[in-house]
């Protein structure tokens, strides 16, 4: 019913404003000898709202980077309303009617809304003074015509993820923007929240704007979108409608057939092997972000952590890790209290951990992969005698662990920062699981992996769990932490909201994640 | 339920530990005043504050007598005043322990000025002049406030401006000279902005350009001013005294304000260099925070991609207040000779670094940039008038007090103050 609505305000808008067509035509990119794009062409209507599928590194983002003007094609060109553009740089873009919302978004963290939607286009009053009324008087008007409200004196630091994406879209819309492209906007929100997200794009679709969707979530797509172009190593592979199904997305995107569900045995679950009291932290500038955590691990289970990116998450994970002080509560591993011991202190007691930014925390990436596999070992036997390294049991250790672990290299002595994303990951969880552990500890373990290499860390993770470990999973996307929870432990503003089993569904646990408390 | 609604928890207190250790430290500094400079001292002994500054007295339109009390009653006061400023951080722990921490040295060092006064004592002078005292601190105090104001200019655009310290001394250096020969104090002002914005420019070219580290360009650049000035010093000025005649500019009182008692003296009857500090921390207040000018800098210093993706000149920006930021440098070297006299080699001893302190302890803002200017200009100015009175400690240790209390008040800030978030950081286009 709400569809239909939805359809028939479009139909009444298309005839009172005219939007903006946009044409891509055999777009190539290229940096050095890889072919970022490859003759790309794709057309948006004006009114449509046009989906871009395809998996991470599969030139997305490239392809945007270049209509937005931040790229320059080699070959190919664009063309708007029939007439071929050149954009030396963003603002001529903007100029021309194309707005981004960035991945990240382009916000003052310490700006108001306002300050930060007429950033660059301040209407002032005498001296050169910003204009805070017309800023304020424009918001409101934009606000009710498009149904995106938001305060526009509120500090955008102190907004919510998806509100922060409002003003983002907001600023898009201030500048005349008649084609919105949104790269991946639903990686940061809340179930709830991209349910609103989508609602906002189908009004302004029908105010007759253009929007280029990009994404890698084929549920998304089919929710949302009019055409879909799916692209794969930098080539499109097809243009299809939104009917088609999921599993005919995936073999276009990924170019085989795909498994969606990982396949878990049932185990008993043993007793605790990591378990939280009272647990409070405070981050760098002592506002405390995790107040009162109490969490079992238990043996032969996979907790999984849900939860908006920000609500604790990672200072939990950097805590159990030794790498953040505790204020106050215990953690104790195995039933020895690690609370506040150092790093290594609790690796030797026995947890393996993946940390959130791989390339920041958990790799040297200037250094070798043989090094970096015994970076947390390097001090025992055998890969220590004394004061002295021993070379040998480094090497073979390392093409051991190459070779069990699928790790695709050339040598292993290559810097482990040539290897890409997914590989690298390997490396740090060929790291971790090649020492004695009580407990695994992965945050957002997959984040930014291809299809294969996601398939293979979650059977890496679940075969851990069959054989006994304790396994804690911290991720933010809801599938993940769904098909491989056996127990669900959901975060909101430092506490947990509730544990309970993944079988609740995705409605329960994403009104857990705002903050809700399960019945 | 609503999604939209956003919690954010704050912590409106800071944390336990931090502010009982600042608070234990001044407690200790409390209790060693009340107890070695109030109870250490004779019962019998008197200190005496006057407030006629000496070259004041004869046409000052008031005049104050002396005011004689009780050097242990009154140190007493003193140190149980300053165990109730550390009491209060233990217990309301305050968002800004550490003004209470600076007011607490404050008032240590007064004590231990009227301490080392008094009478039957060690010391020559009988007395402390409290305007002199104050009048001092604010000439102290209008050089940092140039010094932290130009650390504004460059960080609040997201360049971190550690040169000040050498842009003082070029400023002073060539104010110096200009003023020799042409006896004019805005021409000096005129070279010694030029100079500093020359050396910004410089910090500006090497931190944009080549993207250099901002931090090790700056040390740079100070030390090649401390080396280039003393080898000018030598071969310049030392054999042509007559480009080096320590002309000090002249006061100019604001009609009637000039007459208020203590007040009039310290802060209206000034040399113009005080009342462009004043007039220059209006005008960054308000460009900074008011104007369309900036908004864009402060967005260049916290998210230079946002900025650009706006279509702002991230590097015509940098460029612009750096430069500006020099030449603000250069002046208050030029104000610091206007009130010193002659050029030495190592002239402003280190005060372009007490500046950079101000600008964090007044959190990147000209206005808290006043406010600590006069914290450490005090303390500066007090321990150098310390090595007038025969104090027991050696004018060595004396003359590290202002750094040490620098040191303290900074060190307790960290973590807690948030520099603009691009602060140092060189931007490279995407």
């Amino acid at each position: 019913m709400k569809k239909t609505r939805v359809l028939v305000t479009r139909v009444f808008f298309v005839t009172t404003i005219t939007g903006m067509r946009v044409e891509l035509r055999g777009v190539t990119k290229r940096f050095g000898s890889f072919t970022a794009n490859n003759q790309i062409s794709l057309t948006v209507e004006p009114g449509q709202i046009h989906c871009l599928l395809g998996e991470n590194g599969a030139g997305k983002s490239t392809l945007m980077n270049i209509l937005f003007g931040m790229l320059h094609a080699e070959e190919g060109e664009i063309v708007i309303d029939g007439q071929a553009v050149r954009f030396a740089d963003s603002g001529e873009a903007v100029r021309r009617g194309i707005g981004m919302v960035h991945q990240h978004f382009m916000l003052v963290p310490v700006f108001t809304v306002a300050e930060n939607v007429v950033l660059g286009f301040e209407p002032t009053k005498s001296l050169g003074r910003v204009n805070h009324r017309a800023a304020n008087d424009m918001i409101h008007e934009l606000s009710s015509r498009f149904g995106l409200d938001v305060d526009p004196d509120a500090l955008v630091e102190n907004l919510s993820v998806g509100l922060q994406q409002r003003v983002e879209i907001l600023k898009a819309l201030s500048h005349d923007a008649e084609l919105l492209i949104l790269d991946e906007p639903t990686a940061v929100l809340t179930p709830q929240e991209i349910e609103s997200l989508m609602a906002i794009m189908r009004s302004l679709a029908s105010a007759g704007k253009s929007i280029l969707f990009i994404t890698h979530k084929l549920k998304e797509v089919q929710a949302v979108g009019d055409v879909i172009t799916v692209i794969r190593h930098g080539e499109v592979v097809g243009s299809v409608p939104a009917t088609t199904s999921e599993a005919d997305l995936a073999t276009l995107m990924v170019g085989r057939d795909v498994s969606f569900s990982v396949t878990k045995e049932v185990v008993e679950a043993g007793p605790a092997v990591l378990s939280l009291r009272d647990v409070v932290i405070r981050d760098d500038r002592g506002i405390s972000v995790v107040n009162g955590v109490s969490l079992d691990v238990n043996g032969g289970q996979i907790m999984a952590i849900a939860g908006v990116q920000g609500n604790g998450q990672t200072e939990l994970v950097e805590a159990i890790a030794g790498l953040r002080h505790v204020e106050s509560g215990t953690i104790t591993l195995g039933g020895r209290d690690i609370t506040n011991k150092t790093p290594r202190q609790i690796l030797d007691a026995g947890l393996g951990h993946v940390p959130e930014d791989r390339q920041r925390d958990g790799l040297v990436l200037s250094m070798s992969i043989e090094d970096n596999l015994v970076l947390n070992t390097a001090h025992f036997r055998p890969f220590a005698k004394g004061w002295s390294r021993n070379l040998p049991a480094v090497s073979s250790n390392a093409a051991d662990l190459v070779e069990r672990f699928d790790v695709r290299t050339t040598s292993i002595t290559a810097d482990v920062g040539s290897l890409s994303g997914g590989n690298q990951q390997k490396v740090i969880v060929a790291r971790e699981l090649s020492r004695p552990l009580t407990c695994f500890m992965a945050a957002q373990p997959t984040r930014g992996l291809d299809v294969g290499s996601i398939e293979y860390v979650h059977r890496q993770i679940v075969e851990q769990r069959n054989q006994g470990l304790g396994v804690l999973i911290v991720s933010s996307e809801l599938d993940e932490v769904l098909s491989l929870g056996d127990r669900v432990a959901v975060m909101f503003s430092g506490q947990v909201v509730g544990v309970v089993d993944p079988q609740v569904g995705r409605e329960t646990i994403g009104l857990m994640m705002a903050g809700a408390k399960p019945e | 339920m609503s999604v939209e609604t956003v919690e954010v928890t704050k912590a409106l207190k800071q944390p336990h530990g931090r502010s009982r250790v600042i608070a234990g430290i001044i407690v200790g500094l409390g209790l060693f005043v009340a107890l070695v400079f109030g109870l250490g001292s004779s019962g019998r002994a008197k200190s005496q504050f006057t407030f006629s500054p000496v070259n004041l007295s004869s046409n000052a339109p008031w005049h104050l007598g002396a005011l004689t009390v009780n050097t242990r009653g009154w140190n007493v006061v003193l140190g149980v005043l300053i165990i109730a400023l550390g009491t209060e951080v233990w217990v309301r722990r305050p968002r800004a322990p550490m003004l209470r921490f600076g007011l607490s040295s404050i008032i240590f060092l007064f004590a231990l000025l009227f301490w080392a006064c008094r009478t039957p004592g060690p010391s020559q002078i009988p007395f402390v002049n409290l305007t002199a005292t104050l009048a001092g601190s604010v000439g102290i105090a209008m050089v940092l406030m140039y010094g932290s104001l130009s650390g504004v200019l460059c960080e609040r655009a997201g360049v971190v401006n550690i040169a000040i310290e050498g842009q003082f001394l070029g400023g002073a250096f060539f104010g110096s000279m200009v003023v020799s020969v042409t006896n004019s104090f805005l021409y000096a002002a005129l070279a010694g902005a030029l100079f500093g914005a020359l050396l910004g420019w410089l910090l500006a070219f090497l931190a944009i350009r080549y993207m250099s580290d901002q931090v090790i360009v700056g040390v740079v650049i100070v030390t090649m001013m401390a080396s280039l000035s003393s080898y000018l010093n030598l071969q310049v000025l030392t054999p042509y005294p007559n480009f080096n005649l320590g002309n000090t500019a002249s006061t100019t009182g604001i009609p009637l304000l000039d007459k208020i008692p203590v007040l009039g003296p310290v802060l209206f009857n000034e040399t113009w260099f005080f009342y462009l500090a004043v007039a220059l921390v209006a005008l960054v207040s308000f460009g900074l925070f008011k104007t369309r000018w900036g908004l864009r800098v402060r967005a260049v210093g916290e998210h230079p991609k946002a900025a650009e993706s706006v279509g702002i000149n991230v590097a015509r920006t940098r460029y612009r207040n750096v430069i500006m930021g020099g030449a603000v440098a250069g002046l208050g070297g030029v104000a610091f000779m206007a009130t010193q006299g002659q050029f030495q080699p190592g002239y402003t001893s280190g005060l372009g670094y007490v500046a950079l302190a101000a600008l964090i302890f007044g959190r990147w803002k000209p206005s808290g940039a006043v406010v600590a200017s006069i914290l450490f200009g005090l303390s500066a100015f007090l321990a150098n008038g310390l090595q007038s009175y025969s104090v027991p400690v050696s004018s060595e240790i004396i003359g590290m007090f202002p750094y040490i209390i620098t040191i303290a008040v900074v060190a307790g800030l960290i973590g807690r103050v948030r520099p603009p978030a691009a602060d140092g950081v060189p931007f490279k286009r995407s």
